[in-house]
């Protein structure tokens, strides 16, 4: 079952914290910036207010006299909110104002200040209320000679930046929070589906190949992952099964060999026979070994061919000179069998191959022909080997006029160790045409075996370069 | 002819000391990788027969060991990897002749008998001639005393592969590699062929045969 160490570790988790951090990382440097820039606004619009609200009770003392700013100022600091009014005489004492212990230098001197004072307490406030507060005042000396405190409370400035960053950090959880379980929730699909994955892998590996990864109908990435997973332990089932044909095959027929082999030793051994008959059993031994070495090279090149050569070794080859010389080296056995072997070869025709591969091919396409031939009265035996274009394919052709296989037989004739019953008592290990379809399909061709009407026609189709 | 061997199956070194023992061979023997080369580049051999695959060092390495040492002792590589590129990467360390096992003993010893022809200067001739045989290279002319014999251009490379190996017996397979340069194994006596009318073009109406059969083995030109 999921446990939270396993979703730890799985990227979405991991990639959706590291988007979190990288995320709050940038919204507190945006908040810093803001919060900056609206305090430095607000500064700057407190202390435009302050000078004007300045100016204009200088204004007043000047035009109307200082009665009228006395007024105004007792008029203004009576107004409930931020506002610090505080008109003193030249000797500091307060005529009117909102605040009690401005300091001493304020008084002395025109210019901005900014300092802790006593609030003063309105009579309904609670006894839990911030007494103390922070002005930023403008001192004037008036025309009058009576001297104007302007200010402004900063604290109520800063309970609205503590409101943006209250704001703030509840948003910034609420993303967190959200993006956990988002990020957790996705991690929970995905794990699934991949143990879903991995669960079928463990059964494969235990030894149950034929088990299958789920397809859902989402048809998303692990879906296409799944179909090519599937597709591939088809191949590999395909290439067991193979394999497992091959090492039945080769249990019987290197068995076979074998045991004759070892009879044939141990009868010389045991039979108080003379030097001749000895030597005669030791020369069978070994054409038999002989024989078992080329029916073992053969199963190792098919395995080879059929595994799929690295593409290192296949090359740009002269498939019209292959084709020409295997035609030439077999030309005159051919004749000499009572046969004609006619070559018709398209010249210039190149692909990339392996060229000792095709070289073998064609041999033992050859060699059947010309081990399959009867001799019929009035009739010329007739072996035409051939390499032309048609289309985007190279066809590799040996057709002739010799018994033939019968149309039932023509697949099946292809397969490891198949030796039609009247080809039985012929040399071979029945592996010649197994080679050939492997080398065809090692070129990405097919290899065919068609009728000629009479004879048999092999077809070679490779894709040409 | 001095041989070293470099095999590590002790049973398949003592069988071939002694066959080439019997062909008139002083053999030595090496059976791990680092012995054969130690052996191999402070000792004359006239041919070194290696294993691909030996203990403490692998045959390809000797080779090409030997090789950056300017030796140019000619090499049998010995190996069960039979595939085209298992060769070429033999001879391309610096092998000269390639033999996969299992081989029959006639093959084997064949191959170091010509090996070692190799390294002597003959190998630049432009001529060959047995008896009253020869062959020019560079016209590509062929007479027996005197009588110009005209062969197709692959009975000539047949000829000249043989010239050249003259006194030397050379086996089906050898043919097949050096003159149709292919190394498959032909299931019929397709070799045979082409000799019995190289035969006919160059010994018919000669009193004294130059191209023999050798039983088991392969063919011959000598005198």
């Amino acid at each position: 079952m999921l446990r939270l160490a396993d979703l730890w570790r799985t990227t979405t988790v991991r990639l959706t914290a590291l988007f979190m951090v990288v995320f709050v990382i940038f919204a507190v440097l945006l908040l810093a910036l803001i919060s900056w820039q609206t305090s430095v606004q607000l500064q700057r619009q407190q202390t435009d207010s302050i000078d004007r609200e300045a100016r204009q009770l200088a204004r007043l003392d000047a035009t109307t006299g200082f009665r009228a700013a006395v007024e105004a100022v007792g008029r203004l600091s009576r107004q409930p909110g931020p506002g610090i009014y505080y008109l003193a005489l030249p000797t500091g004492e307060m005529i009117v104002g909102n605040v009690s212990d401005l300091p001493a230098e304020v008084l002395a001197e025109p210019g901005t200040y900014s300092f802790d004072y006593e609030r003063p307490q309105p009579l309904d406030a609670a006894e839990t209320q911030q007494q103390r507060g922070n002005a930023v005042v403008r001192s004037v000396a008036l025309e009058s000679g009576l001297i104007l405190v302007v200010g402004r409370d900063v604290v109520e400035r800063r309970g609205f930046t503590a409101i943006v960053m209250q704001w703030f950090a509840i948003g910034v959880g609420g993303i967190l929070i959200f993006s956990m379980l988002a990020g957790g929730l996705t991690a929970v699909r995905v794990l699934r589906r991949v143990d879903t994955i991995a669960s079928t892998s463990r059964k494969i590996m235990s030894g149950n190949l034929s088990e299958r990864v789920p397809v859902t109908r989402r048809n998303d990435e692990f879906d296409a992952l799944a179909t090519n997973l599937n597709q591939m332990l088809d191949r590999i089932e395909q290439l067991m099964q193979g394999m497992k044909e091959v090492t039945d095959n080769v249990a019987h027929d290197l068995k076979t060999p074998l045991t004759r082999l070892r009879n044939k030793a141990e009868s010389a051994l045991r039979d108080g026979q003379g030097e001749q008959a000895r030597r005669e059993a030791l020369e069978t031994t070994l054409e038999e070994s002989d024989r078992l070495i080329r029916t073992f090279n053969a199963l190792l090149m098919i395995a080879r061919a059929e595994a799929g050569t690295p593409s290192g070794a296949l090359h740009d080859i002269d498939l019209s000179a292959v084709v020409a010389d295997v035609a030439e080296l077999y030309g005159p056995l051919a004749e000499d069998r009572g046969l004609v072997l006619e070559a018709s070869v398209g010249e210039g025709h190149r692909l990339r191959g392996n060229r000792e591969l095709l070289g073998q091919a064609l041999v033992n396409l050859i060699e059947n022909a010309l081990k399959y031939y009867e001799p019929q009265e009035g009739k010329a035996g007739r072996i035409s080997v051939g390499l032309r274009r048609e289309g985007d394919h190279l066809l590799i052709e040996v057709a002739d006029n010799g018994p033939g296989i019968p149309a039932e037989d023509r697949l099946r004739v292809v397969e490891r160790f198949v030796r039609l019953e009247k080809s039985r008592t012929e040399p071979g290990s029945g592996l010649g045409l197994s080679l050939v379809a492997a080398v065809a399909r090692l070129h990405k061709g097919e290899f065919r075996i068609e009728d000629n009407e009479p004879g048999v026609r092999a077809v070679i189709e490779l894709p040409a370069a | 002819m001095k041989i070293l061997l470099i095999e590590d199956d002790r049973e398949a070194a003592s069988y071939l000391m002694q066959a080439l023992d019997e062909a008139g061979h002083i053999t030595h023997h090496a059976s791990d990788g680092e012995t054969g080369y130690a052996m191999a580049s402070s000792m004359d051999y006239d041919v070194l027969v290696v294993d691909r695959m030996l203990p403490r060092r692998d045959g390809l390495s000797i080779i090409e060991s030997l090789r950056a040492e300017s030796d140019h002792t000619p090499v049998l590589i010995l190996s069960a990897l039979g595939e085209v590129d298992d060769r070429v990467t033999g001879l391309r360390a610096g092998g000269d002749d390639y033999l996969v096992k299992p081989y029959a003993f006639t093959e084997l010893l064949a191959r170091i008998e010509v090996l070692a022809r190799r390294s002597s200067p003959t190998e630049a001739a432009t001529s060959y001639a047995v008896a009253g045989l020869s062959l020019d290279r560079l016209s590509r002319k062929v007479e027996r005393d005197g009588e110009p014999i005209l062969l197709q251009p692959r009975e000539f490379r047949l000829l000249e592969y043989l010239m050249k190996n003259a006194g030397k017996v050379v086996t089906r397979t050898m043919l097949l590699e050096n003159v149709w340069d292919y190394h498959f194994d032909p299931q019929t006596n397709v070799i045979d062929v082409h000799m019995s009318r190289l035969r006919a073009k160059i010994d018919k109406g000669h009193a004294n045969p130059l191209l023999h059969t050798i039983r088991g083995a392969g063919y011959m030109i000598r005198e």
